[in-house]
């Protein structure tokens, strides 16, 4: 009942409404002839009284106008008029009303979802508790060459004593524990903590508790906690795990820990950690190596900032401890080196990385809105034009520029209204694609969800094109006049309009041409790192993840293990070559990391702080073999290359062209001099180099010359990754490699197998991503750009048809009216480069002065982007110049 | 666009309620009862009447209706309504005390400064 109650007053509404609208007619006409009336009977003829009553009257449309606006809520009921009107402008003319609404939509959309994940990773807050009290500490050495280095005990310790502005500090060290007893025995991640740690990062538990300072120290027990992460993907949120007793094996030994509790959702930083375990856990954190070596550093340090004290304060506080502690080790802190401590608010410093991409990423979406803009305002600029006659007939009729301002408005808020929606319907599966780019570069995108600020940003972005819109196009001048010489059929350019248009078409092909050649240049540097061919072969060689386990194992144990996983392996069918190392190419970034400094044995030295230093390879027999490497000169490692033989080593070339320039390196006698040494039970004793082979750099995807000094497992070496070189296709033998270890040890985790192709490949993604996203952009900027100078062409051809009507009766060739047109889409575009140039120029100089990172794309991508500009701006001006060229004589002169 | 110049603003709707008060007349009779009465010295422009009168409508001061005029043309006939009746009357008292005062002001002589 009341729904059709209710339809019934708006439908009485509505015809009161046209009643009214009547009624107003008949009033002022019956005033009008009442005037006649009199004026008749005073002796004018009926005609003459007729004109007179209505010049009396003056602009009768304008009264009605002012009646309408004294009745109640005019106001919604003219925009809803205007609105209708709009929509009825907009379906007249589908093709134009398409174009602007996807262009508008995909300006709306990209800039709304960037938006969103620019919110999601860079502003929203940490769940840490008082996140701008949590400060997080580094230290660097630019004069060695070491921008990141983390903190050893004693540094810690020194700079931790007595701190006035720091509350606490908090440590925490990554080490891979394998462990047994939750699931498949397995490699995990792990943080060593101390019992500070979580209340300096101020988070709480969801389940059980946190660790505090009563974990502390050799005597307590075993605690783990586990990430909300780990305990809901892997452990599918079993709230039972709490009070489980696991083992966690590391290099130094295997010691039992229970699951105390599960930590509530956080940003894993600086490493990404599946458990957090106590000191107790890692006998190596016990250790005198870990204890006392000031230069085993391998833990990361946190701070909260005690009440009263700043970041600036802290700052100054602890750079003053840290240069104390500098001067009084100066054998450790070489002058040279420019040992500095910095600290950073941990939100800015989780930022830091994804800050500049997502910024960049940001810019590049507001190019293609300006764009987006300009493109939808020059055809409705364009339409405009076209529409001068109507519109100088409306306010000839007495519309005021105010109301032909205001349906404008209307329409041009139903376009904007359109693309909206639909660039929310675009924005929302953007956001997950950006999303998962943007994982790459923050752990913070990790889950991404969409919020409305997506939506209000839309809104924003609409209403400000709208309003643009509508203020863009000139209104026809009051003088009446010419607007209706102007209505005779023909449209007349104005000088000004014409030149707006092509300010617009500059503007969209300026900003189309800095998203293309940012494009380019990214696209440059995939190819050239896709296109680099890796020193050794990829494609065959399966590398698999083998970690050492010492739970109940001697040290011989262990070796034989690897031993036999070889021999067995090997003998398997399909496979050609097998071998074992520390590290895999590109993929172990921190055991990749690692070198030594190291001297000739009995050469004399001037100063041990000048040793070369070298990266230290571990490799079993076999390894150059199984990467398809020559050895150069000399021998491999063989069985015999084990504890207690004559220590042996191979050098890479550039070893031996540094050192032994000219000479025979073979037999000739290396030593580690790095003081690290002692730490990690690699001893002094010189080792005779038996081969040398070629620089192989296993860090970088461009091969660098790299010195490499390899020494074998079974000597002081490490081991835990396997290479298998398949005949075929390496991945089928995975399974028969998993048997014939499991055959061996039944629970020995074998993970992340991965051909050497696709670890490279994985490395690349981020590159890959990179130029897809941005090219996906440039691609969007110049499809809209290229319909952009088609639609400005057109529209300047069609307001010269009766001149290129002229030059063609008088015998000009059609050709050279084709040229014409095809040379004003080329000098749009040659504008639209050259500014681009120049602002590219500029935006550069102003990044340059922020952030060093800032690279200039070489002249490559420009020339190239350039080109593809201006290709598109010919192809974009072809129709219109054929259009020209094709103009009827006849019609075009009588046209007007 | 308002009202003429020689006319004060605000004044157009007090001469409206005045001249409908004599007795209901169309927009026309307005116009020609504000011009008799004034003896040609108030000149109210036509167009603006109409928004006035439409005003005043939806203010509740005046009420419409057909009817024929005496040329024998369908014609919307004005009236005053309780409120206009009233509405009226406080216009005139204020206009009265406006004129009062500015007589005062302006009849003051000289020898009394």
């Amino acid at each position: 009942m009341k729904p059709l109650s209710y339809l019934g007053s708006f439908i009485s509404t509505f015809f009161h409404r046209n009643n009214e609208e009547s009624e107003m007619d008949e009033e002022l006409r019956s005033h009008i002839e009442t005037h006649a009336d009199n004026l008749e009977r005073s002796g004018l003829p009926r005609a003459e009284a007729e004109r007179q009553a209505h010049i009396a009257f003056g602009a009768l449309e304008r009264t009605k106008e002012e009646c309408r606006e004294q009745r109640a809520g005019f106001l919604i009921e003219y925009l809803w008029k205007d609105v209708r009107f709009g929509l009825r402008m907009l379906h007249k003319n589908p093709g134009f009303t398409a174009v602007a609404v996807l262009t508008l939509a995909l300006g709306i959309g990209a800039n709304a979802a960037i938006f969103s994940v620019v919110r999601g990773v860079l502003l929203r807050s940490l769940a840490n508790r008082e996140e701008d009290r949590l400060l997080y500490m580094r230290q660097s050495a630019p004069g060695a060459g070491n921008e990141d280095v983390t903190f050893s005990v004693p540094e810690i310790k020194d700079i931790g004593a007595g701190l006035k502005t720091i509350k606490e500090l908090g440590t925490l060290s990554q080490l891979d524990f394998t462990v047994v007893g939750l699931g498949d025995p397995r490699e995990i991640s792990a943080g060593v903590v101390d019992g500070n740690y979580f209340d300096v990062m101020g988070l709480r538990p969801v389940l059980g508790r946190l660790l505090s300072p009563n974990d502390d120290g050799p005597n307590a027990s075993g605690a783990v906690v586990l990430t909300h992460r780990f305990w809901t993907t892997s452990l599918h949120s079993d709230p039972s795990v709490i009070g489980k007793t696991m083992r966690l094996g590391s290099y130094d030994g295997t010691r039992s820990a229970v699951i105390v509790g599960i930590v509530e959702p956080s940003v894993p930083y600086p490493v990404e950690v599946q458990i957090i375990a106590n000191i107790v856990t890692s006998p190596h954190h016990l250790s005198a190596t870990m204890v006392t070596g000031r230069e085993h550093r391998m833990t990361e340090v946190f701070a909260r900032l005690a009440p009263g004290a700043n970041v600036e304060s802290a700052r100054s506080e602890l750079r003053t401890v840290y240069a104390a502690m500098v001067a009084a080790h100066p054998e450790v802190y070489r002058a040279a080196d420019h040992y500095t401590l910095d600290v950073t608010l941990m939100h800015d410093q989780i930022n830091s990385r994804a800050r500049n991409i997502l910024w960049v990423l940001f810019a590049a979406a507001g190019l293609l809105f300006v764009i987006a803009c300009s493109n939808v305002a020059n055809l409705f600029l364009a339409r405009t034009v076209r529409r001068e006659p109507e519109l100088a007939l409306r306010s000839a009729l007495g519309a005021t520029s105010a109301v032909l301002r205001r349906s404008l408005l209307a329409e041009a808020l139903v376009l904007c209204g359109t693309g909206l929606l639909a660039g929310v319907l675009i924005a929302v599966p953007m956001v997950t694609v950006l999303g998962r780019y943007a994982s790459r570069f923050s752990v913070r995108a990790v889950g991404l969800t969409l919020d409305s600020s997506l939506i209000w940003i839309g809104c924003a972005l609409a209403l400000i094109a709208a309003v643009f819109l509508a203020y863009v196009p000139r209104l026809p001048s009051t003088d009446t006049s010419r607007g209706f010489s102007a209505s005779s059929g023909s449209v007349r350019v104005t000088g000004g309009s014409c030149r707006r248009l092509r300010v617009f078409a500059v503007t969209q092909i300026t900003a189309s041409f800095l998203l293309l050649a940012g494009a380019a240049a990214l696209l440059r540097t995939l190819l050239v790192l896709q296109n680099t061919e890796p020193p050794f072969e990829t494609a065959h060689v399966l590398a698999v993840n083998l970690p050492v386990m010492t739970d109940g194992r001697t040290p011989e144990q262990v070796r034989t293990f690897y031993r036999e996983v070889q021999r067995r392996v090997s003998s398997l069918p399909g496979v050609e070559n097998v071998a074992s190392g520390f590290s895999v190419p590109w993929r172990d970034g921190r055991a990749l990391n690692i070198s030594f400094s190291f001297a000739i044995q009995g050469a004399h030295r001037e100063n041990a702080e000048d040793d070369p230093r070298a990266r230290f390879r571990s490799v079993s027999p076999g390894f150059f073999d199984t990467l398809g490497v020559p050895i150069l000169q000399g021998r491999d490692f063989n069985a015999g290359d084990r504890d207690g033989a004559e220590r042996v080593i191979i050098i890479s070339q550039s070893v031996a062209h540094q050192l032994f320039p000219g000479q025979d390196p073979v037999n000739r006698q290396l030593r580690w001099t790095d003081p690290v040494m002692k730490f990690i039970g690699i001893s002094f004793e010189a080792r005779r180099i038996i081969a040398v082979v070629p620089d192989l750099d296993d860090e970088e995807i461009v091969p660098v010359p790299a010195m490499t000094i390899y020494q074998p497992t079974e000597q002081e070496g490490w081991n835990g990754r396997m290479f298998v070189r398949a005949k075929n296709d390496p991945y089928a033998l995975v399974p028969s490699i998993v048997r014939e270890v499991h055959e061996i040890a039944a629970d020995q985790p074998i993970e992340r197998a991965s051909t050497l192709d696709d670890v490279r490949a994985e490395v690349l993604t981020p590159n890959r991503l990179n130029a897809i996203v941005f090219g996906g952009f440039a691609s969007l900027a110049l499809l809209i750009s290229v319909v952009g100078v088609a639609g400005v062409l057109a529209f300047s051809v069609s307001g010269r048809t009766r001149e290129f009507g002229i030059r063609l009766a008088l015998g000009a060739h059609p050709r050279s009216i084709l040229a014409d047109v095809l040379r004003e889409g080329l000098i749009i575009a040659g504008v639209g480069v050259a500014t681009g140039v120049l602002v590219g120029f500029l935006v550069s100089r102003v990044i340059t002065r922020y952030s060093a990172e800032m690279q200039l794309p070489g002249a490559l991508p420009l020339i190239a982007s350039a080109a593809v500009i201006l290709a598109a701006a010919l192809i974009a001006s072809a129709l219109p110049a054929v259009r020209a060229a094709r103009v009827d004589v006849v019609r075009a002169l009588r046209s007007e | 666009m308002t009202t003429q110049a020689d006319l004060l603003p605000g004044t157009l709707d007090l001469l409206i309620l005045k001249s409908v008060s004599l007795g209901s007349l169309h927009g026309y009779g307005v116009l020609l009862r504000i011009e008799q009465i004034s003896r040609g010295a108030l000149l109210i422009e036509q167009g603006a009447l109409y928004p006035a009168l439409f005003r005043l409508v939806r203010q509740g001061y005046l009420k419409a209706s057909w009817g024929t005029s005496d040329n024998n043309r369908r014609a919307k006939y004005y009236e005053l309504t309780t409120a206009g009746r009233k509405r009226l009357r406080e216009e005139e008292d204020g206009w009265n005390r406006l004129v009062a005062a500015m007589g005062s002001v302006l009849g003051a002589e000289p020898e009394e400064a």
